[in-house]
């Protein structure tokens, strides 16, 4: 069964940073020891992005962030929290700004951690985790929180993707099952297409996350955005040979219009409205499907050019220590209450997320349905955004990859490689 | 007479410091300021969380120069100003003239006309982006119904996803919603003409299009020259209408020099801060030129 779930995950949207403004600068001063030289209470200050749906919703990050700060209090009381959720258009800018203020947070949890490492802002994580707890995280995970060798992110969430098909669809046309192979894609989609579905493939190559069905699909051809030996390797002949076959796809109306404009929110509300036959998503994408209307669909491993793919594209967001206020006791008392308590299942049942600890994974192996996505979670497959040059490749990925599918694929991604391997 | 003291004297002299002090003062925090931290932050090596790692000399400009799309970036940005500005000039010229003739109707009329002013860009944007929208927007479905559109969701219902329609209709939104300024503007110029140059240019016997173009128009220069110059600033700087509708996709291809530098800033924020200080000189440029053809200083002071 492993093998069958490609996965990709993003979580959610892009994210760097968060901080808020508010609050805080009279406890500082000199930190940690003038606090603790007083006896008194330490207030941490944490910023984190929502993953719900705003500040009023159900599941706004607010109230899970209180539930879990609650509980810490209760069981630390010489420890205060004061938590800021931000949601994740706004959260980089103005973690930003508070970083340009000079406003730090104790704890930050975002999309990013990378950016900080440069500017010397962050804790080491071994000196904020402890060893117990950095073993349950997952190695290939903890991995990525690496930079030159010295682990500063720690891993927050992840999730996986995976090819989600409209049942009701696949049956019209007279597909019986969801394909494993490019070429069977493409018999399927044109099936869909002579049933009259407008899209058989949807295919957001759009300013919002072109990266990532981009990834999902040179992996499906040996590729990807870096070669083995670490190399930017965008232009490679497995990624211009993906593109083509995509254009080919294009060329034949088998896919969303013009691909390179459609943001992946766009298509996923296509499938859930029926106009679309296939489309990459993952455990996020669920509830947007199902809130417009769309239940019976299948989900299936992602088909590569000559069989499913063996890994998943693995997304994860992170939380990391800020070193300025000094507070990397009571950080450390934080997080490892954090990742010993319930909280990764909590994130995971609200948020459809999935956990980045071997524990959580454990938790959460009884639920059917996101089984396949957690076994292929330990062999994910990762975005280079340890390189310094991926915040730039990336803008230039999402801004101009899909004219591939229109223009001349080796001379799209050449652009981009270029772009990676400047300076 | 009793000599004022010196005292007196200098409180008179710098008694007009009160009145425009405050001005100055705003001017120059509001002002000044951002533009001499923008051509700043131009020189510097800035990481992209904003945290500036020293100087950068003239490699910001020397990258962004270089920036393959760059060419096509700036020589779209005047065209776009020089369309949409022309376009909505000429259409409220003569949505002013028909605003100042008496009709039944007319009050309604002026105020609907407010309307495009009255709702936000962003959200005039977003409107037209869902009416174009090649699965369910309204414009869509009527063309289909309309048998001019074979399918929904097809290429050719999609026309914001190409440069060569999108185009076209991001000039067409953004005069949407400039006509309802430039339209008022020109029409309390037209309600500044007196009606004896007409009544004379009557008894003179000259022809409607004559006396257009002889008094109408020389006498409207003024306003004209105002809201063209307005106009210029604001398309130029325009940046909602084409985010929202079309991200300056596909590719770079629908993007103006305020949209490229919003990308640049994703990237690298020295870039997009020259980017901002090459936008703001193309404003001066253009203005400067404007003012030039329009010889304005004859007739605005």
């Amino acid at each position: 069964m492993s093998k069958r779930i490609a996965g990709v995950v993003t979580l959610g949207v892009a994210a760097a940073l968060a901080l808020s403004a508010c609050g805080g600068e009279s406890g500082g001063g000199d930190g940690g020891g003038a606090d603790k030289a007083a006896g008194g209470s330490v207030t941490l200050k944490l910023v984190a992005a929502d993953y719900g749906d705003g500040p009023t919703a159900d599941n706004s990050g607010d109230k899970f962030w209180k539930g879990v700060v609650d509980e810490f209090q209760a069981a630390n009381p010489g420890i205060k929290v004061d938590v800021q959720v931000i949601n994740w258009n706004d959260i980089d800018t103005q973690v930003a700004t508070m970083v340009q203020n000079g406003q730090m947070p104790d704890i930050l949890q975002t999309g990013d951690y990378s950016g900080f490492v440069k500017d010397g802002l962050l804790y080491k994580v071994d000196e904020v985790l402890s060893p117990n707890t950095r073993s349950d995280l997952l190695e290939k995970f903890a991995e990525f929180g690496k930079v030159d060798g010295a682990a500063y992110g720690i891993p927050f969430v992840s999730s996986a993707r995976a090819l989600f098909y409209n049942k009701d669809l696949f049956t019209k046309a007279g597909v019986s099952e969801p394909p494993k192979t490019w070429d069977e894609l493409k018999a399927a989609a044109e099936k869909l297409k002579k049933a009259g579905v407008t899209q058989p493939f949807g295919l957001p190559l759009g300013q919002e996350e072109a990266q990532g069905e981009s990834f999902l699909w040179f992996m499906g051809n040996g590729g990807g955005y870096k070669d083995a030996s670490g190399q930017w390797a965008i232009d490679s002949a497995q990624n211009v040979e993906t593109f083509a076959f995509l254009k080919d796809l294009h060329a034949a109306g088998l896919t969303t219009p013009n691909p390179g404009t459609k943001d992946r929110k766009t298509v996923w509300e296509d499938f859930a409205a029926g106009k679309v036959g296939m489309v990459n998503g993952g455990p996020m994408s669920m509830p947007i499907f199902e809130k417009g209307g769309l239940t019976n669909y299948g989900v299936a491993p992602i088909p590569g050019k000559g069989g499913p793919l063996d890994t998943t594209l693995g997304v994860e967001d992170w939380i990391m220590a800020f070193n300025k206020n000094g507070h990397q006791e009571e950080i450390k008392k934080f997080f490892d209450f954090f990742y010993a308590s319930s909280a990764a299942q909590k994130i995971s049942d609200t948020y459809k997320l999935l956990p980045v600890t071997k524990s959580g994974i454990e938790k959460l192996s009884g639920d059917e349905k996101l089984k396949p996505f957690l076994d292929a979670l330990p062999n994910a497959t990762f975005y280079p955004f340890t390189d310094p040059k991926w915040s730039e490749v990336n803008t230039q990925i999402k801004q101009t990859i899909g004219g591939a599918v229109t223009g001349d694929p080796a001379k799209v991604l050449g652009a981009i490689q270029k772009v990676a391997t400047a300076g | 007479m009793q000599q004022t003291s010196p005292l007196t004297r200098a409180a008179r002299a710098l008694a007009p410091l009160a009145w425009t002090g405050p001005a100055v003062v705003l001017i120059a925090v509001v002002v000044v300021w951002p533009v001499v931290e923008m051509i700043k932050s131009s020189f510097q090596k800035i990481s992209r969380f904003g945290v500036v790692q020293g100087p950068n000399g003239m490699a910001n400009y020397t990258k962004l120069f270089e920036e393959p799309d760059f060419p096509g970036v700036m020589a779209r940005s005047v065209i776009w100003v020089v369309a949409v500005v022309a376009v909505t000039i000429l259409l409220s010229l003569g949505l002013a003239q028909l605003f100042n003739q008496r009709f039944p109707g007319r009050r309604l009329a002026r105020w609907a006309m407010i309307a495009p002013w009255a709702a936000s860009v962003l959200m005039t944007g977003i409107i037209f982006k869902w009416m174009l929208d090649p699965e369910v927007g309204l414009l869509n479905v009527v063309r289909r119904d309309l048998g001019l559109l074979d399918a929904l969701g097809s290429t050719e219902a999609d026309q914001l996803g190409q440069a060569s329609t999108a185009m076209p209709w991001l000039i067409a939104v953004a005069v949407f919603v400039s006509l309802p300024f430039t339209t008022y503007a020109l029409l309390a110029g037209l309600s500044t003409i007196p009606a004896e140059v007409y009544e004379a240019a009557k008894t003179d016997g000259a022809s409607r299009l004559r006396t257009y173009w002889s008094i109408t128009l020389p006498l409207l220069r003024p306003a004209l020259i105002v809201a063209t110059l307005i106009n210029v600033m604001n398309v130029f700087n325009n940046f909602p209408i084409i985010w929202v509708m079309t991200h300056g996709q596909p590719g770079y291809s629908t993007a103006t020099s305020t949209i490229f530098m919003f990308i640049l800033k994703g990237s690298d924020i020295g870039e997009s801060a020259a980017m901002s200080v090459v936008n703001f000189g193309m404003v001066i440029v253009l203005v400067a030129i404007f003012l030039k053809v329009s010889k304005w200083k004859n007739e605005v002071s």
